[in-house]
């Protein structure tokens, strides 16, 4: 056991890249909510101070998962999906409602959104099940079922807030870590086959907002004073910030609170209203980074259990940039996924935080265990 | 495969490498997608967008509905819209407001027009909350603030519905008006929202939720002087409903005219159901002035005025009903059994109780006088014994039964209930015992009693229909603006007063005879073929002593004269309508009151003549049709 067990190394073999990618585009994250909320005359805490807690909080819970070797972590996988599964319940039975759907806990003047530690953990119940059942030949449907079943659960749970991004997310994360795992492929095709079929019904248990919101981005124009217009307004914004932008604080559209949701999910369209295509760009390599440098962890990984986590998390949030950004881009419905490290919102914050800091612990431990 | 992980459990790299190969294109295309979307939207598109988000900007508009018009029975329009051109300033558009105004206070100067708003401007104006600066204004102003629109960034013309009242004053009271919401009036309904015109005052206000309508929205992208480039959509705003009084329009004109500006009040009934036909307060004021933006000065004027203009008396003015009472005394009497027609009392002006001495109107004194005589000549005396005789919580039940002392429920705000007193009103209220001396005064019609017009109008209406009191009813119908009755207000019976037919047809010949018989103190309201039944009476206002009243009478100010009442209603067979008119500090209700319900008879007797000749016209022709 390695448990508390205080090793030298792993400041020796520190990932200092990899905190610095992450904390760099927390800053950024930060000054970007400063503007989105500037001209909001707020009498509370500003925003953006906020937010600082939530990355002091969240640096916080990414030393301590960082601390304590993944494998040990790990064997808790099943106790804290567990735990995840009930804290969704909760919020199924108690839970309080914002904007028409209900997803968050209170916790004294805090809430809480168990449905974001829901992605964490998930790809920590998955990586434990997948490096218990090994196998050399490429999964089947049958040996599928029980991680398929793994994650319907909280599917449902969070489907039924309703939640449809955060849902869409869980699957997508699934279906990304199944896919490197190796899975076979006349399976897929099955499944395809049969989510084919399904769509149909699907659509019937869709809410009727989630509708809207799937015909208005096919389009946008048709409904302006509805759903339409978060599209608009989000593409206003960012054509309108040209090759360098408007500069910070200058963005018409942000201060003038033409976008809705700036400061969450459409935090990138004030980015890129304010600093234009060169921003954006920026922004996007240093994503793009943070991506590669999670896959290197998780190619590097010593044993499959951290390859898994490594990559399930790299998977997470590859996914939430794409989404994120095809949605504001006008390319993707609205569908409510944060922007990864520069959404404001705690709970995303913290659940993120915590999970470069299980990257870190794979990244270090790799070099350790190489001894 | 049995190398597939080493011994410390890692992957096999080179398993994982073919995948990783494929996922590094996935995220590069994914990473590719998105720049070149962002390029297209950024660069391509970018200075269109750029122009879009500079130049426009798109914002929500509240469209007002048009507030539902007001009608007389007949749809005789008495209050419309008409547009209201007002110039605002949009913080947002222009900076610099002062000196906005300074401009436009140039321009203006030049055709020696003059600018009226003259507030200074708030630090913390929101951007897209337009500041009015000017309300109503001339084709001249808006020609002027058109052509200079370019130098007047931010200051543009919004057309909005004003109300038009076509019959202005003389309705004003009853009809009231309408204005912008207030705090408090927005707390107490959140169907409204900060800037909503609302009604403030009689018809405007009770009948606001129907007449309201509801509210549209727009949402328009404006360039930056504030002008509307497109229109991105739209909610319709839905007109309120109309409404049709039952009152008539000519006769409302009649009354209000007859009482050449005196103040006072007027109602006339249909005595078969309780439809407000004519209502009247007087002083009045006009409704339009508060369309265009009254000044502090002018609204000073009218909200100051002593006379108080915004009340309307006819429900909220609270008289003492004066000899017009001595009907329910009479009324009591009979029925309680205590006199019969022929009991008769001997007046001789005079009539002592202890050491005071109450005096009739009449100074010499009517002799003796059964009850028809002593309401024909309204004798004072007759009523301070029968009145003694019976009591005053006696004369106040039978008040009570004909409506008076409580609301009578007419569908407008701030109806007042008048005051008709008994022992233990007195005894709760001013913790002092009935004085017997007081019933006298009672008995007619003076002391504590106070009763509305419209209750006095009530009460002999349901004298004059057999004994049924009925609720007045100003409102005929709601209906939508194609003319389909949406809500119809059915004639609602309040009570039922059951009166020996004796009695009605006593008192009915009595009130007969006071407008029509020699000695008759309402001989004014006298109308050739028509059996006009009525009763004075003059109520004091400030209690004289009775032996000095006469003496000072041309002595004492105006404020302290009596009041002139009269109430009546025709014909004696099967009446159609009943009048009550006060006219205050005038003096006696036969000289000054009287002539004025004449009018209003005359007025109506003479509409119905003309009414039925053109629409048996009308009604020949489908009959005509019949035939064939």
């Amino acid at each position: 056991m390695l448990f508390f067990k205080f090793d030298r190394r792993i400041f020796q073999y520190f990932d200092w890249t990899l905190l610095a990618l992450v904390l760099g585009i927390c800053a950024i994250g930060i000054i970007n909510i400063y503007s989105a909320v500037f001209s909001l005359n707020e009498k509370q805490i500003p925003l953006y101070l906020k937010q600082v807690q939530w990355v002091l909080l969240g640096s916080f819970f990414m030393m301590v998962v960082f601390l304590i070797d993944y494998r040990v972590i790990s064997e808790g996988a099943y106790v804290i999906y567990g735990i995840s599964v009930a804290l969704l319940v909760v919020v199924f039975l108690y839970g309080y409602t914002a904007n028409g759907s209900q997803r968050w806990i209170a916790l004294g003047s805090f809430s809480f959104q168990p449905s974001e530690l829901m992605k964490l953990t998930i790809i920590l119940a998955l990586a434990r099940y997948f490096d218990d059942h090994k196998s050399n030949e490429p999964y089947t449907l049958k040996e599928l079922v029980i991680p398929f079943l793994m994650i319907m659960l909280p599917f449902l749970l969070i489907l039924k807030q309703p939640d449809l991004g955060t849902a869409l997310i869980i699957i997508i994360v699934f279906a990304s870590i199944v896919f490197f795992i190796g899975v076979n492929w006349k399976s897929v095709a099955i499944v395809f086959a049969g989510g084919l079929m399904l769509m149909p019904l699907g659509w019937h248990f869709l809410k009727d907002y989630q509708r809207d919101r799937l015909i208005t981005f096919l389009n946008p124009e048709n409904d302006p004073l509805g759903t339409g217009y978060h599209i608009i307004q989000s593409m206003i914004a960012i054509g309108s910030g040209g090759i360098l932008g408007k500069g910070f604080l200058k963005g018409s559209q942000t201060q003038l609170k033409f976008l809705p949701e700036q400061q969450t999910d459409f935090v990138f369209s004030v980015f890129a209203e304010e600093w234009g295509f060169i921003g954006a760009l920026f922004l996007f390599i240093l994503f793009m980074s943070l991506i590669f440098w999670g896959l290197k962890i998780a190619l590097h990984s010593r044993d499959l259990l951290g390859t898994l986590i490594a990559f399930g998390i790299t998977a997470l949030i590859s996914w939430e940039i794409f989404i994120n950004a095809g949605m504001v881009l006008g390319i993707l419905p609205v569908v409510g996924i944060p922007l990864p490290f520069l959404s404001y919102g705690g709970s995303a914050m913290i659940v993120l935080l915590t999970a470069i800091g299980l990257l870190m612990n794979v990244s270090v431990r790799r070099l350790i265990l190489q001894r | 495969m049995a190398n597939r992980h080493n011994l410390l459990n890692g992957p096999e790299p080179a398993e994982f490498r073919q995948k990783l190969k494929i996922i590094i294109i996935v995220i590069l295309v994914a990473f590719s997608i998105l720049l070149v979307r962002l390029w297209y939207l950024q660069v391509i598109k970018g200075d269109d967008l750029k122009q879009r988000s500079e130049n426009n900007s798109i914002r929500f508009r509240k469209i007002m509905p048009l507030r539902g018009l007001v009608m007389d029975r007949n749809r005789h329009v008495i209050v419309d819209n008409r547009p209201s051109f007002d110039v605002l300033y949009m913080p947002s558009r222009g900076k610099n407001p002062d000196r906005l105004v300074e401009k436009i206070k140039e321009l203006y100067s030049r055709r020696s027009l003059e600018f009226s708003y003259d507030q200074p401007f708030s630090r913390q104006m929101k951007p897209y909350l337009p500041v009015r600066l000017e309300k109503n204004v001339s084709m001249e102003k808006i020609a002027l603030i058109e052509t200079n629109s370019l130098d007047l960034p931010g200051i543009y013309i919004d057309v909005s519905p004003v109300r038009l009242y076509l019959d202005g004053e003389t309705i004003a009271p009853i009809i009231g008006y309408t204005g912008e919401i207030s705090k408090e009036e927005l707390e107490k309904d959140d169907e409204y929202a900060s800037g909503d015109i609302i009604g403030k005052h009689g018809v405007e206000k009770f009948l606001d939720p129907y007449i309201r309508g509801s509210r549209g929205a727009e949402l328009v992208e404006v360039n930056a002087y504030g002008k509307e480039i497109k229109n991105l959509g739209r909610i319709d705003p839905i007109s309120g409903y109309n409404i049709v009084l039952n009152i008539e329009a000519d006769l409302q004109k009649t009354a209000w005219e007859a009482f050449e500006g005196r103040s006072g009040a007027a109602v006339a009934l249909d005595p078969r159901n309780g439809a407000v036909l004519a209502m009247v307060s007087s002083p009045s004021f006009d409704p339009n002035l508060f369309n265009s933006g009254v000044s502090g000065e002018q609204w000073n004027k009218i909200a100051n005025n002593p006379l108080t203009p915004l009340t309307n008396r006819a429900i909220s003015g609270q008289y003492p009903p004066g000899s017009t009472y001595k009907m329910i005394v009479a009324a009591a009497a009979l029925e309680e059994g205590i006199i019969t027609p022929d009991t008769k009392f001997a007046c001789d002006g005079s009539y002592q109780f202890g050491n005071r001495i109450f005096r009739c109107w009449q100074k010499k004194g009517h002799g003796h006088v059964s009850l028809h005589r002593a309401l024909v000549e309204s004798c004072d005396v007759y009523f301070y014994n029968v009145g003694r005789m019976l009591g005053v919580d006696k004369i106040a039940h039978y008040a009570k039964l004909f409506g008076l002392g409580g609301t009578t429920g007419i569908d407008l705000p701030n109806e007042k209930s008048g005051l008709i007193p008994t022992k233990q009103w007195k005894l709760t209220k001013m913790k002092q015992v009935w004085q017997p001396g007081e019933t006298i005064s009672i008995s007619i019609g003076q002391g504590f009693d106070l009763v509305t017009p419209l209750q006095l109008v009530s009460s002999y209406s349901a004298l004059a229909n057999g004994g049924t009191l009925w609720q007045p009813q100003l409102v005929k119908s709601v209906e939508t603006v194609e003319g389909k009755v949406y809500k119809e207000f059915l004639p609602e019976q309040k009570g039922k007063l059951s009166l020996k037919k004796e009695t009605i047809d006593l008192l009915g010949s009595a009130l007969w005879g006071v407008v029509n018989e020699p000695g008759g103190t309402g001989k004014a309201a006298q109308r050739p073929n028509a059996d006009v039944c009525g009763k004075t009476g003059t109520s004091q206002v400030v209690g004289l002593p009775e032996n000095e009243k006469s003496r000072r009478m041309k002595k004492i100010g105006v404020l302290q004269r009596d009041h002139a009442l009269f109430v009546c209603f025709a014909p004696l067979k099967n009446p159609e309508i009943a009048v009550a008119v006060i006219v205050e500090n005038a003096g006696h209700g036969g000289a000054v009151a009287a002539p004025i319900a004449r009018k209003i008879l005359d007025a109506y007797f003479e509409g119905k003549k003309k009414i039925k000749q053109p629409q048996e016209a009308v009604s020949s022709q489908p009959a005509g049709s019949v035939q064939q």
